[in-house]
């Protein structure tokens, strides 16, 4: 549960695009369209794991990304609630923090003073929640790489008595046994593509017949093209941030991921992602910068710390650090859409959501990461030790040693969660930081 | 360890608590007798022995060897469950040499993140996932594990340089079916009243029976169930035993159960019921056995590593207490275990339903607080004697 003291103040060295409040506003937007889903006769699918709006857009249903909500309640302090309704249910403090306040309001939903009827998450606790999350018609589970999110699924169903049905999507892990394997090639790669690809052809038909819509095969097209093309252009302002300095860092693609992950396919994702990547050149064009005087460059590992996303941008910028990129952007959501074949869009998507970061043997994470560390040129890694996300920590010991060994970058592990602050140890970051960033300079000055 | 010909002869119960208790000593033993034979670990809870016996390896399910975790520390997070951490430790403490590959087939983050680390640390050892989906309600789940138990024995054949034929697979079948058949008997005896095995003599025999050649292990319990008559269990409570999946819970806290007044009658723990609940079908053909065997394993006894809509862990838990008589159950945890806390509140919310006393016991690899527990366990005992008759 969330409880900890209020940050102190930090002098506000960062310099954030402007283009992600427009992101934010769209964002917001979207969640107040899908609270009052029900009353425009819409159907609710709560899903998991990968990025499936697309094909529930073109089945005429509206979507909830539980992690996304779990995110949303955490980076706006709103989670307690939750968390508490699943801790009185029996929820252990240890589990996945995201599965934890997901179900939490999956129990509110169920226990709610009017409930399922009016598909209204616990309607005593709305004021706390920012929330009016509408009760589910439909389970979906795409998750790749950590086994909990097929469980939390599975689980979620059987809060709700088992009366919502399910489908669930399952995802070879891309453990890398051949002498073939490695990032997008050899045959477990090609055969993992085709077995979910076939499966997402058994949702949409899932679909079809649960919902009673039609699925709309050519909208499912118009949507990814229009993803496509938003995650080129996002990938092209990924590019762009490798100058020096950074004209933005890895906290304003932390801003734009809910965009690129669960808005509609359509001219205005496109555009969003469009003034980003312009603001960005602008930058470089100008001479703006990301942060304040930057003196570092480091990488960030791991998934995000949303209670503190705003905390920790300041922090890295009062110390001139630029994170300039990071697992949970880099790596993830729509990366590669070169995949993608917009008339046929069902491999690439199926591609997409094996491409998970946590769906990888070390040994690619290794070599992306290596890549990326090359690439942005940085000077050492932060690693998010995320108390309850084993899918992400679980490589990060070795990640660490193979930077320091093949790279010669050091790293520095600080405690905190994607959704519970209570795990969060401000005093840890901030010694290992600075040592770490000593140890930097040191290196330079016997270099220099 | 006692060299089992002369131990055996004297003591079968103890041979087979030593191997359970050091089995390093029975593989170092095993690889002396069979100098041409590979020994391979593989990583609970669904791998197919039999595909690994049946090509002349020794499989053996890799056990928390109960050492403190010292090196493994720099390889994974402390949030990780302690099975996991101790697995790592074994590969940074080169205690992994035991073993001359690590095959997987379970589908846990964990228990992937461990198999990363041995696969960085032991290079000579190959390491293979082979992963049995665990989403069993899936439509095209039956040919997905029929695909993926056909490539473990190609894998199998690959890291034994040798073939796994029909006949071979079928004679591991009945092994393994006679060895788990036998265990079974005890554990179906114990919930039918007797008490002549006690919890940690029954963890000794499925723990052994994880690490040694099924043959070996069935002569000597064999030997064991000759020497041993019934005992009617007495009126302390009786208890059943739930989780603590992929490794054994400290012998101590078995002990101290039945000391605080307790008499356990029936698990689901993985070394005791879950282990050994389902036999592979000798009728089919023997790939096809194999296959359904491991769908059928969570309709047997339901884990909630396992995903199946129609089948739910729960009710197996009340089905088994009212077959055992149990009147209390302890929910065993391993701490960090994210299947179990998941499932956890369903099995709490049915036992409250059922008006069945439970304690939630977690459990980590160092060091248990064995008192406090004692304390909890008493006062569990207290109330699920105010719901006997005679306080009613």
């Amino acid at each position: 549960m969330t409880a900890t003291m209020p940050p102190l103040a930090t002098p506000d060295r960062t310099n954030r695009l402007a283009a992600t409040r427009h992101g934010n506003r769209m964002v917001a937007q979207y969640w107040d369209d899908l609270f009052t889903a029900r009353e425009r006769g819409q159907q609710i699918v709560w899903y998991n794991g990968g990025a499936l709006n697309p094909i529930f857009q073109a089945a005429g249903l509206a979507w909830c990304h539980g992690e996304a909500f779990a995110a949303r309640l955490a980076a706006q302090q709103l989670e307690g609630p939750a968390q508490l309704a699943g801790a009185e249910y029996g929820y252990n403090a240890e589990l996945c923090s995201y599965s934890r306040t997901h179900l939490g309001c999956a129990v509110l939903t169920v226990q709610g003073d009017e409930g399922a009827q009016t598909g209204v998450v616990g309607a005593h606790d709305q004021a706390e929640l920012a929330a009016r999350l509408p009760a589910p018609d439909f389970f979906v589970n795409n998750y790749a790489g950590c086994s909990t999110g097929q469980q939390w699924d599975e689980i979620s169903y059987r809060v709700f008595d088992k009366e919502v049905p399910i489908f669930n999507i399952s995802h070879p892990f891309l453990w890398g046994n051949k002498a073939d394997a490695g990032y997008l090639q050899g045959e477990e790669w090609e055969s993992a593509s085709r077995y979910v690809r076939d499966q997402l052809v058994d949702l949409i038909a899932w679909l079809e017949e649960r919902s009673g819509n039609k699925f709309d095969w050519d909208l499912l097209r118009e949507s990814m093209t229009y993803i496509k093309r938003a995650a080129e252009l996002r990938r092209e302002g990924l590019e762009l941030c490798k100058a020096k300095p950074a004209p933005a860092t890895f906290w304003d693609w932390i801003s734009a991921i809910a965009p690129i992950n669960f808005l509609p396919g359509n001219q205005e994702l496109v555009d969003y992602f469009a003034s980003v990547r312009d603001e960005i050149q602008h930058r470089i064009d100008h001479g703006i910068t990301g942060i304040e005087n930057e003196r570092y460059r480091l990488y960030f590992d791991g998934i995000m710390n949303w209670n503190k996303l705003g905390f920790l941008s300041r922090k890295f910028a009062e110390h001139g650090v630029a994170v300039m990129a990071g697992r949970y952007i880099t790596n993830a959501f729509w990366q590669e859409p070169q995949l993608i074949d917009t008339d046929d869009p069902l491999l690439g998507m199926a591609q997409h959501y094996l491409l998970c970061p946590t769906n990888h043997g070390t040994r690619t994470l290794d070599y992306l990461t290596l890549r990326d560390c090359e690439e942005y040129d940085v000077d050492g890694i932060v690693f998010h030790s995320t108390r309850t996300c084993r899918a992400f920590t679980g490589p990060q010991r070795l990640l660490a040693r193979s930077a320091q060994n093949n790279l010669g970058i050091p790293s520095i592990f600080f405690e905190g969660d994607v959704a519970d602050a209570s795990f969060y140890k401000e005093e840890i970051l901030e010694s290992r930081l600075a040592a770490m960033l000593e140890a930097i300079d040191v290196k330079r000055a016997q270099a220099s | 360890m006692d060299r089992p010909d002369t131990a055996d002869a004297a003591d079968p119960l103890a041979a087979l608590r030593s191997i359970a208790r050091d089995p390093r000593s029975y593989v170092q033993r095993w690889r002396e007798e069979h100098p041409d034979r590979k020994v391979l670990g593989v990583l609970p809870m669904n791998f197919p022995r039999e595909l690994a016996h049946a090509a002349g390896v020794l499989p053996v399910i890799v056990p928390d060897d109960q050492q403190p975790v010292t090196e493994g520390r720099a390889f994974l997070p402390e949030f990780y469950c302690g099975f996991t951490r101790n697995l790592a430790d074994q590969a940074a403490t080169g205690r992994f040499d035991l073993y001359d590959g690590l095959f997987v087939a379970d589908h846990c983050i964990q228990l992937l993140g461990a198999t990363d680390i041995v696969r960085e640390l032991e290079p000579r050892a190959p390491v293979f996932l082979g992963q049995l989906i665990s989403s069993l309600s899936d439509r095209g789940a039956g040919a997905k594990i029929a695909e993926m138990v056909a490539t473990l024995r190609a894998e199998v054949e690959a890291f034994a340089g040798t073939e796994v034929t029909d006949a071979a697979l079928a004679a591991s079948i009945r092994a393994f079916n006679r060895d788990r058949s036998l265990i079974r008997r005890l554990f179906d005896a114990r919930a039918a009243g007797d008490c002549a095995f006690g919890p940690v003599e029954l963890q000794d025999i499925v723990a052994s029976a994880q690490v040694m050649d099924p043959d070996e292990h069935h002569a000597l319990l064999s030997a064991v169930v000759a020497g041993r008559a019934p005992r009617t269990r007495d009126d302390r409570i009786r208890v059943h035993l739930s989780g603590h999946l992929c490794h054994a819970p400290r012998r101590e806290l078995l002990e101290v159960i039945e000391e605080a007044g307790a008499v356990v009658v029936d698990d689901d723990l993985w070394t005791g019921r879950r282990y050994l609940q389902t036999d592979l079908d000798e009728s089919l053909p023997p790939m096809t056995a194999v296959a359904e065997w491991y769908a059928g394993r969570n309709v047997a006894l339901p884990c909630p590593t396992r995903v199946q809509h129609d089948v739910d862990w729960d009710q197996w838990l009340l089905a088994a207490a009212e077959r055992s008589g149990a009147e209390a159950v302890v929910h065993l945890m391993p701490k960090f275990c994210e299947p179990h806390m998941l499932y956890y509140p369903e099995l709490r919310r049915a036992l409250e339903a059922a008006g069945i006393p439970q304690l939630l016991i977690e459990t980590e690899h160092e060091g248990i607080p064995l008192e406090s527990f004692r304390t909890r366990l008493e006062a569990l005992i207290e109330r699920s004697h105010r719901n006997r008759p005679a306080y009613a």
